[in-house]
């Protein structure tokens, strides 16, 4: 459990001990508070309520899902990827430490840091609720709810980015397959409003996170995506632990 | 007690054998030298048993504890620097060593008695708030040195420790693994040579995945050579002075070579023999003049080459 701490925080410090982690969310930033200031730009013309807003900010596929399949890579590309050309994996595979202690220290820091870029973006609710002349008051639930569907996608997404960077000891190719992943994942998800095949329209819309963070968004908590990306989740980190051990016999 | 029990170890790579079928044994408190040139299996042989990369065949046991089976157990006794030193270049030097003795389990009291520690025996007090990234070389390898001594392993697994220093900062790291050597097993590779011979009780020349030497540096000096030189000038008529030397008992092979007046002479002959006095003695008989007289000490240079290049190796 020490070491699971030491771990984490040696994680959590290579990012802020980097510059990539500030140029990251400094863009995260700006890019999210414009979308910010177009949706209301947007609204501002229509009646329009919170939750509309929050819709569009949390799940819109222009405002919402390039800003969050952006992100996951360039968190998790260097965890492995950067250890291993620099052989630092050396080092840090010859201590006493499991596989398992190095995957969940990379993988949680990945995550908070993903959190901490997240976590800004929570005021927006509040702003609009305190400047806008909309009457009804903030309704909070489908606001936690997204943020819950954030956390869940978030997992899994940075989960598959890990194993990505542990499989490859390049962090643009960790990213490009990342990227690649993810993005499959996504649009595979929108497959269902073309295709006509029931198969495919099932496991379409079971695996669409587009459909998924939509309900969240809207205050839905289904087990059915909270099972899938728990699971997800599980098995990619478990699949970079067996990768990991392998190398070792 | 032998603290590292190799028993024919093998590791393939696809179409490739790194490490063909060895075997050795290093006792407690001995410091062995890994000899070889590039790509021989030092650094194949070193991974394996610092628990980092899976043997193909055969057993490993460290402390009498088998190296994949008790993979933590054992990598809580081994100190181990790998080739290229590979370190966090945006840590600072005692932030990162404190880092690896947590990493390495030692309790906040240990760790606050040894970094300070190994901070001075490695001589890195004036760099300690520096930023790894900063550093020298030299001192980026004593910074791993330090990492690797952080936890005061019973084993020091050292892969070219000395790679890339100047003279000077050679000389301090083999003199640190010198005071080393009572408490702590070291074995090291290396492929130079004056380093063996400065730091080692016993060396492993590996040659092609296999070993083909294991001795003290003095034995192995004297299995290879078989014979001894003598090298020598005088001042005389060249003809008469190699009829004559090669006359003398114990002499096998006289060669020469004219410089100026002087004839230069290297004369070879039976292990054993002093052929020194003998010519000596010639010299003064004959009424020659003599400038140089000594023998040749095979080295360990010598030696590797015979054992790496030559029939034994079949690719030279």
């Amino acid at each position: 459990m020490f070491v699971q701490l030491t771990l984490w925080r040696r994680e959590l410090a290579a990012y802020f001990l980097s510059p990539m982690a500030y140029v990251a969310a400094i863009f995260f930033l700006l890019i999210t508070g414009f979308n910010f200031y177009l949706v209301v730009g947007i609204f501002s013309s229509y009646e329009y309520t919170i939750p509309d807003v929050m819709e569009q900010l949390l799940s819109s596929p222009l405002f919402f899902w390039p800003t969050f399949l952006l992100i996951v890579p360039v968190l998790t590309m260097r965890t492995f990827a950067e250890e291993k050309n620099s052989g630092t994996i050396e080092t840090l595979m010859t201590a006493p430490v499991t596989e398992r202690a190095v995957v969940l220290a990379k993988f949680s820091a990945a995550l908070a840091m993903f959190l901490c870029m997240w976590l800004p973006t929570a005021a927006y609710p509040f702003l609009v609720e305190t400047f806008s002349e909309e009457v009804a008051p903030l309704d909070i639930w489908p606001v936690i709810s997204g943020y819950l569907g954030i956390l869940l996608l978030g997992m899994f997404y940075l989960s598959v980015g890990v194993l990505c960077s542990a499989l490859t000891g390049s962090q643009v190719v960790a990213a490009i397959a990342t990227y690649a992943v993810t993005g499959i994942l996504f649009f595979g998800g929108l497959v269902h409003t073309h295709v006509a095949a029931d198969l495919i329209r099932e496991i379409s819309l079971y695996i669409s996170s587009f459909e998924h963070q939509q309900r969240f968004v809207r205050g839905i908590i289904d087990s059915r995506p909270i099972v899938f990306y728990a699971s997800g989740t599980v098995l990619m980190l478990f699949s970079t632990i067996r990768f990991l051990e392998g190398r070792r016999g | 007690m032998d603290i590292i029990d190799v028993k024919n170890l093998t590791k393939r790579y696809p179409g490739r054998t790194a490490v063909s079928d060895i075997s050795f044994r290093v006792a407690q408190g001995e410091i062995v030298g890994f000899l070889g040139p590039n790509g021989a299996g030092k650094t194949t042989t070193m991974r394996i048993l610092a628990g980092f990369l899976p043997a193909t065949g055969g057993d490993v046991k460290i402390g009498g504890r088998d190296v994949s089976r008790h993979s933590l157990e054992v990598r809580r006794h081994i100190g181990y620097l790998p080739e290229s030193c590979p370190l966090y270049p945006e840590m600072r030097v005692s932030e990162y060593l404190r880092y690896r003795a947590c990493l390495k389990g030692l309790p906040r009291r240990r760790r606050k008695e040894r970094v300070p520690k190994v901070l001075e025996m490695c001589g890195l007090l004036d760099v300690k708030r520096r930023v790894i990234g900063h550093l020298s070389k030299g001192y980026r390898q004593r910074v791993g040195l330090a990492d690797a001594l952080v936890h005061d392993p019973d084993l020091l697994i050292l892969d070219e420790p000395t790679i890339g220093l100047d003279p000077n900062q050679i000389r301090e790291i083999r003199n640190l693994i010198r005071d080393l050597s009572g408490r702590h097993t070291i074995l090291l590779s290396t492929h130079i040579l004056p380093e063996v011979e400065a730091t080692c009780e016993r060396v492993l020349i590996l040659h092609q995945g296999k070993i083909v030497a294991s001795d003290t540096p003095e034995n192995l000096a004297g299995i290879v050579s078989g014979s001894i030189r003598v090298v020598t000038e005088i001042k005389g008529l060249q003809s008469e002075i190699v009829e004559t030397l090669s006359a003398l008992p114990g002499v096998n092979n006289v060669s020469d070579r004219l410089e100026g007046a002087w004839v230069k002479l290297e004369v070879s002959g039976k292990l054993g023999t002093d052929l020194r006095q003998n010519i000596f003695q010639t010299v003064v008989d004959n009424k020659w003049t003599l400038r140089e007289l000594r023998t040749i000490s095979t080295t360990l240079e010598d030696v590797f080459g015979a054992l790496t290049t030559g029939d034994k190796g079949g690719r030279s």
